[in-house]
């Protein structure tokens, strides 16, 4: 989508000259020490409390992490995991107790107008919006508090709402939009100044599944089309985060309990390579293939049908890695065996979760589920689980 | 690439990255405050006004002022009969000043219950580079809007329909100008210690500000001289600015009436040493209190955002 290419200059005319940025100093006022080679988030060592009664809440504990320019990361934790407090003060709405964070190199207590200038936020799961103006309207208020002239932010808004397919709701009013167009609308929103980093709180949440479908592919059709976008999205549904995140951060109890790609953390809890194999005969029994080098054991599975006389054998094998595949398939060329089905066997996150804290995130989510009125993701006292060390 | 990589020139290609900051980001300078200003304006207008027609919009608008000065005038008329009648002009004029009053107070900490609790705005508003009270101030001007022209017109109907005296060449315009232009901030400073107030609040907290509006109206000489409160109630109302802003309008539209400040064995008389205040010292006095109640406010307000911040309290919804 051409619209979010246009990063970096707006069209007054039809002539097609850019707009042409003003000098750096004159925008944020003084000097300016980041740069593009800092990192996108740097935090170091911070924690959240906040006064309750009867006992202060604990809601984040000590949290270490570096989010590189470019960089699709994720925040994984149920509900009470600190995910929404560490984004909240990301995005200057909240202080921390202690530690420090920044943000592209600017100190999130300090520096908040430039930080401010380079990122917006959008959260999931509220009916945000002023329902008595209209999409167009409400968009267009947001691009003069986010310093656009009156002719671009008008401009900039109907590319927007053309992008992400808003067109027919362009002059509705706010309130009678659906759940899904209401998101997607705030999805314009936290567009409207080309974020440099754009922080995500859980986007999809309370959305239908085509809706949460079509939010993803605008979050990646957007930071696809110009390298160096950064997004920082929070989520406890895995999958989400298993498909959108380069890197995963998984939170629980205030801290973070591991940090990696997807595939690293997944190799957490199963470092060998899992395959089912199916074949049509193993004369010798699945022991044939457990003796072959790289394979740590073979075991026979529940076997198929391959037609009304014959069945299938099937086994499952684990490898110490993928390249042990090679030689049980030409042991089995050798045995005469044809291979009908190979299938890899991978760990979910769940798993990886579960390996970590010793519960899945449904047990979590009765118990810590947010309170009204207090922090929305802080949990209570000392953790029930002692984490594992990452 | 760093972030201050001098701008390309006018109609180079789009480069690729994130090294050049775009027109979103030019929301510094006064110019950018204005604008984010006269936006707020608009959204608080739109807010408050888009809500019915416009016909049904400006008889709700009147309406509560004139009928609240109707009111006081049938009561004084009923409680004092013939010896009221010349109260009649103090209470009608009074009443339409608190109007605008009310409005004024009101309506930023009404934004901000609004904003937070009802659209859930306030923290996207927080958020965005545009200076969070310009945001505020801005929203609460079209309450401020709708309240003066409530005052204007229960002051019409006042001179109208109820024979307050009035005469336009008896106007005394150097005084109605500073007393409106004072008047005004000090009521938008007392706006804001509203709003940061309802910072802090939970979204019961809507009628806050009409009870703090109705706790000054009884020490601001509105309805009432000052001269019957006792002695320390006396002492606040004059360093109430509101008091010395309804002086000022008094004496500017309707020369030669009941003076809401002063008299024999008032605190005024002890502290000024004569009657009543001359137009001078009520300047002087509504540009004493209202700077000190503009500073106040500020310094109220900023502590109220960094301590909401502290607390987490800008995208709290206590509602549902």
């Amino acid at each position: 989508m051409v619209v979010f290419h246009r990063f970096d200059g707006y069209r007054p005319n039809t002539g097609g000259a850019l707009y042409s940025p003003p000098p750096i100093r004159r925008v944020l006022g003084g000097p300016m020490s980041a740069s593009i080679s800092a990192p996108a988030i740097e935090v170091r060592d911070l924690h959240r409390v906040y006064d309750a009664k009867p006992a202060p809440v604990v809601a984040l504990r000590g949290i270490d992490l570096e989010v590189r320019p470019g960089e699709f990361f994720g925040l994984l934790g149920p509900n009470g995991a600190g995910k929404t407090t560490l984004i909240k003060i990301l995005t200057t709405l909240l202080l921390p107790s202690s530690g420090t964070a920044r943000v592209f190199g600017f100190d999130v207590v300090n520096e908040t107008t430039q930080i401010r200038r380079i990122m917006n936020m959008v959260a999931g799961g509220e009916q945000s919006g002023y329902g008595i103006l209209t999409v167009r309207e409400q968009l267009w208020m947001f691009s003069q508090f986010y310093g656009l002239t009156r002719g671009d932010g008008w401009r900039r808004v109907d590319e927007l709402i053309d992008a992400v397919g808003l067109g027919e709701q362009r002059v509705q009013r706010v309130s009678t939009l659906s759940t899904g167009e209401r998101q997607k609308m705030n999805m314009v929103r936290g567009l409207l100044n080309d974020p440099w980093i754009f922080f995500l709180d859980e986007p999809t949440l309370g959305l239908d599944v085509s809706a949460a479908r079509g939010i993803r592919e605008l979050i990646l059709d957007w930071k696809g089309a110009v390298d160096g976008r950064t997004v920082l999205l929070t989520t406890h549904y895995m999958a989400e985060a298993d498909e959108l995140c380069e890197r995963i951060a998984i939170v629980d109890h205030g801290r973070i309990l591991a940090i990696g790609t997807p595939a690293e953390l997944k190799r957490r809890v199963q470092a060998e390579s899992i395959f089912r194999l199916e074949v049509d005969r193993l004369d010798h029994g699945p022991g044939s293939l457990a003796r072959l080098p790289g394979v740590l054991s073979a075991a026979a599975a529940s076997a198929g049908e391959l037609d009304a006389e014959r069945q299938t054998v099937a086994v499952n094998l684990v490898l110490e890695d993928d390249a042990a595949l090679s030689g049980v398939v030409g042991a089995l060329s050798g045995l005469g065996s044809q291979i009908l089905a190979l299938r890899k066997s991978e760990p979910t996150l769940e798993d990886v979760f579960v390996e970590l804290v010793g519960r899945g995130f449904d047990a979590q989510e009765g118990s810590n589920a947010p309170e009204a009125g207090g922090p929305d993701d802080a949990v209570q006292g000392e953790p029930a689980v002692e984490a594992h060390s990452g | 690439m760093a972030v201050g990589t001098p701008s390309r020139p006018v109609g180079a290609p789009p480069t690729p990255g994130l090294g050049v900051y775009d027109a979103a980001r030019d929301a510094g300078g006064s110019w950018a405050v204005m604008r984010g200003f006269v936006t707020s304006v608009r959204l608080g207008w739109q807010m408050e006004a888009n809500w019915t027609d416009p016909l049904l919009f400006v008889i709700y608008s009147v309406a509560k002022p004139v009928s609240s000065a109707l009111i006081l005038v049938f009561m004084l008329e009923v409680i004092a009969g013939e010896a009221g009648r010349s109260f009649r002009s103090f209470v009608v004029i009074g009443s339409a000043l608190w109007a605008f009053v009310m409005s004024g107070i009101a309506g930023l900490a009404w934004a901000i219950l609004d904003d937070r609790e009802r659209y859930r705005m306030l923290k996207y508003l927080y958020v965005s580079p545009t200076n969070f009270l310009v945001v505020v101030l801005g929203r609460g001007v079209a309450r401020l809007a709708v309240g003066a022209v409530g005052a204007v017109i229960t002051l019409a109907v006042g001179v109208v329909v109820l024979g307050v005296p009035f005469d336009i060449a008896a106007i005394d315009w150097p005084l109605l100008i500073i007393s409106i232009a004072i008047g005004v901030v000090a009521i938008t400073a007392l706006a804001v210690v509203m709003a940061a107030i309802c910072i802090q609040t939970r979204m019961e907290s809507w009628s806050y500000p009409e009870a703090a509006a109705g706790a000054l109206f009884l020490v601001s000489g509105a309805v009432f001289p000052v001269a019957v409160l006792p002695g320390p109630v006396q002492a606040i109302a004059l360093v109430n600015p509101l008091t010395w802003w309804i002086v000022g309008m008094r004496d500017a539209l309707f020369p030669g009436g009941i003076s809401s400040v002063g008299g024999i064995g008032t605190v005024f008389r002890e502290w000024f040493g004569h009657a009543s205040p001359a137009p001078n010292e009520t300047i002087l006095a509504l540009l004493a209190t209202g700077a000190l109640a503009t500073l106040g406010a500020n310094v109220i307000f900023r502590v109220s955002e960094h301590r909401a911040k502290d607390r987490g309290l800008l995208d709290r919804t206590t509602g549902s």
